[in-house]
């Protein structure tokens, strides 16, 4: 009896243990390659690195919070891309004649109104499905894109260009309070006001149910079309503070610069744990998948892969998680 | 039949064929323009340069049309066509097409796999599939343009037979067999089926997971077919071809009417949805409207299209 009871315990433990690798994947992953590069390479861990890992983690992570909500939501957004673009040239062209506080401005409500055009769109045309939501957004994202290109003429704008004071958009791009980078704080800010968002009110919990089951959201009373718009607007307001994050870093602006961000975004969102079927999730665990994919690249840097193996170990690490991923839910 | 019978069906087809009318559309509004657009040359030109596209889409369909989709093809794309070109230099040239052909098939059946047989979100599966096809693309060649040293190789695509492009006859021979496989054999109809209820499907007898589990093999096999195609018709390997040709392609599909849904369209609708854009850059490039102003009016014209096919999907929902 008592060698049984033993047996179970063990059994117990094996299955917690399994459980806890099962729910916890990323946070296995990361640390496992923390470690790895730590070994191999010491640099690693050194002070200048972790800063600019913590740069690196900026831009995408803003983008990647707005995202989750979509996601949840049961949604995807391909424009961001495009917001990212359009809000990046019209920004900075606009520091010099308005001065910063107004461009600032200017381009948070850029990226608002691109993102209820978006919502605009799906609503009316009564998309209920990723896929439907997928390819309108994506031909609203070449929209965007265009607009930025034609804005712009093609050209890249340049931080030095510009005579005007432009102390909030350096502070951004390298400035620092204390230990942490200012863009870091304000991923933190805006991680607590989201979290409380999803978590605490009643607009971020129905955003769930819509995700869960639309039909189900819509009879019991929940404003399924207020869900969608909030999404949209919060995934455009955030890729438009991404945008800003990302050229006030690199001090230029492309008309080209948000290339990427729309896969890179879906990509740590759903290794974060957040399932594309809608309905579960959290800004928490995204911000552990964006932990991953900027990880991976900076580990990769440093261990001397070359920058297109570094797309390739992406998929890999895409398919892997989405992989294991539904081995759990089966 | 009456007259207004067949008025009424002509106007059904019509508002069901939205990538016709867009066609029709731009041909009556060629007419009033004083471009050679309906020369003979102009027209064939125009099919030579959707004709990659066209067979890529052909692939895609047998996906979508089972319930999937498949971003992987521009990766696919791109490392099947530098595969060639690299194969080249030390075996004969249609040793080489094969092998890059067979690498295109084992990449839609590990997507098969994938999202067949484990059953998971085709979408973001294939995207991913892309992005490290992408990224072998790019270590293969370092991110620089790969020439071809085979004369022979680059007049597969080139080449023309009587007057027709090369890679227009390809186009309807593949166009033809699709068109065959989807409509005349039972594995195409169990593609449908599968489309329009998986789950009716599997209880009727059909080996569900076999027959989806091919579409991506098939569409793996188009997609490196075209990858060869491309590397012979600009005669180098170029791995940037790859970003944005998986979207475009299976966004014209959708064009054409093939429902995400699965289990409505067909092979020549999906080559009608990507002519469109081929007919749409054309007639741009004709009418003298710079590229960024072309960006534009393509996005304007995805997002009207898959707006009107996303609305009247809800009319009929609503209808029900």
């Amino acid at each position: 009896m008592v060698g049984r009871s033993e047996m179970q315990e063990k059994k117990q433990i094996v299955k917690s243990a399994r459980s806890i690798l099962k729910n916890y994947l990323v946070l296995v992953m990361i640390a496992f390659l923390v470690l790895i590069t730590a070994i191999v390479e010491p640099k690693f861990l050194s002070g200048s690195n972790l800063v600019n890992i913590m740069r690196q983690f900026g831009p995408l992570v803003m983008v990647s919070l707005g995202m989750t909500f979509v996601i949840i939501g049961g949604f995807i957004d391909l424009s961001v891309a495009g917001t990212i673009n359009l809000v990046a040239v019209v920004t900075i062209s606009l520091i010099q004649p308005l001065g910063q506080v107004p461009a600032l401005l200017i381009g948070l409500l850029l990226g608002i109104v691109c993102g209820a055009l978006n919502s605009v769109l799906i609503l009316t045309s009564g998309a209920l499905t990723q896929a439907e939501a997928l390819f309108l957004t994506f031909g609203m994202s070449t929209i965007y894109s265009a607009f930025a290109l034609l804005y712009s003429h093609g050209s890249t704008m340049h931080f030095w260009d510009i005579s005007a004071s432009k102390s909030i958009f350096e502070a951004i791009g390298s400035g620092n309070i204390g230990f942490f980078s200012v863009s870091f704080v304000l991923f933190l800010i805006f991680l607590g006001i989201l979290w409380i968002f999803q978590s605490k009110t009643a607009e971020g919990r129905a955003i769930y149910l819509t995700g869960g089951n639309k039909t189900a959201a819509r009879l019991s009373g929940i404003g399924i079309y207020r869900s969608i718009v909030e999404i949209y607007v919060i995934c455009g307001f955030m890729a438009a503070v991404g945008a800003i994050v990302l050229f006030s870093r690199i001090t230029t602006a492309a008309p080209v610069i948000g290339a990427g961000y729309e896969t890179s975004a879906i990509l740590a969102v759903v290794v974060g744990g957040t399932t594309l079927k809608g309905g579960n999730g959290s800004v928490l665990r995204t911000v552990m998948g964006v932990l991953l994919v900027v990880l991976i690249s900076n580990c990769l840097d440093l261990l001397g892969v070359s920058s297109y193996m570094q797309y390739a170990v992406k998929g890999a690490i895409l398919m892997l998680a989405i992989w294991l991923d539904n081995r759990k839910q089966a | 039949m009456s007259q207004s019978g067949i008025i009424t069906s002509i106007y059904k087809a019509l508002t069901k064929q939205k990538a016709l009318i867009a066609l029709l559309a731009m041909m009556i509004g060629m007419l009033f323009s004083k471009t050679n657009f309906y020369s003979a040359y102009n027209i064939l030109d125009m099919l030579n340069s959707s004709s990659i596209l066209m067979i890529l889409a052909y692939g895609v369909t047998f996906t979508i049309i089972s319930g999937g989709c498949d971003l992987s093809i521009g990766g696919n794309l791109v490392v099947a066509g530098i595969l060639a070109i690299k194969l080249l230099d030390v075996m004969p040239m249609w040793l080489a097409v094969m092998i890059a052909i067979l690498f295109g098939a084992v990449v839609g059946f590990v997507n098969g796999f994938l999202v067949v047989h484990q059953k998971t979100e085709p979408f973001i599966i294939t995207l991913g599939m892309g992005l490290l096809l992408t990224g072998i693309a790019q270590q293969l060649t370092d991110a620089h343009p790969l020439p071809a040293k085979n004369p022979d190789f680059m007049m597969i695509s080139n080449g023309d037979f009587h007057g027709i492009p090369n890679l227009v006859i390809i186009m309807l021979t593949c166009l033809a067999i699709s068109f065959w496989i989807m409509r005349y054999t039972q594995f195409g109809r169990n593609l449908y089926a599968i489309g329009g209820d998986y789950e009716v499907a599997r209880y009727s007898g059909i080996d569900v997971i076999r027959t989806k589990w091919m579409g991506f093999v098939l569409s793996g096999i188009a997609a490196s077919l075209a990858g060869v195609l491309l590397s012979s018709k600009l005669n180098t390997g170029s791995p940037v071809y790859g970003e944005t040709t998986a979207l475009v392609v299976n966004c014209g599909v959708v064009v054409g009417g093939t429902s995400f849904a699965g289990g409505i369209g067909g092979i020549p609708q999906s080559g009608l949805g990507l002519l469109v854009f081929g007919m749409l850059d054309n007639v741009m490039n004709m009418l003298g409207i710079t590229s960024y102003y072309q960006v534009l009016l393509k996005g304007v014209a995805i997002v009207t299209i898959i707006w009107l096919d996303c609305f009247a999907n809800k009319r009929k929902r609503e209808a029900v």
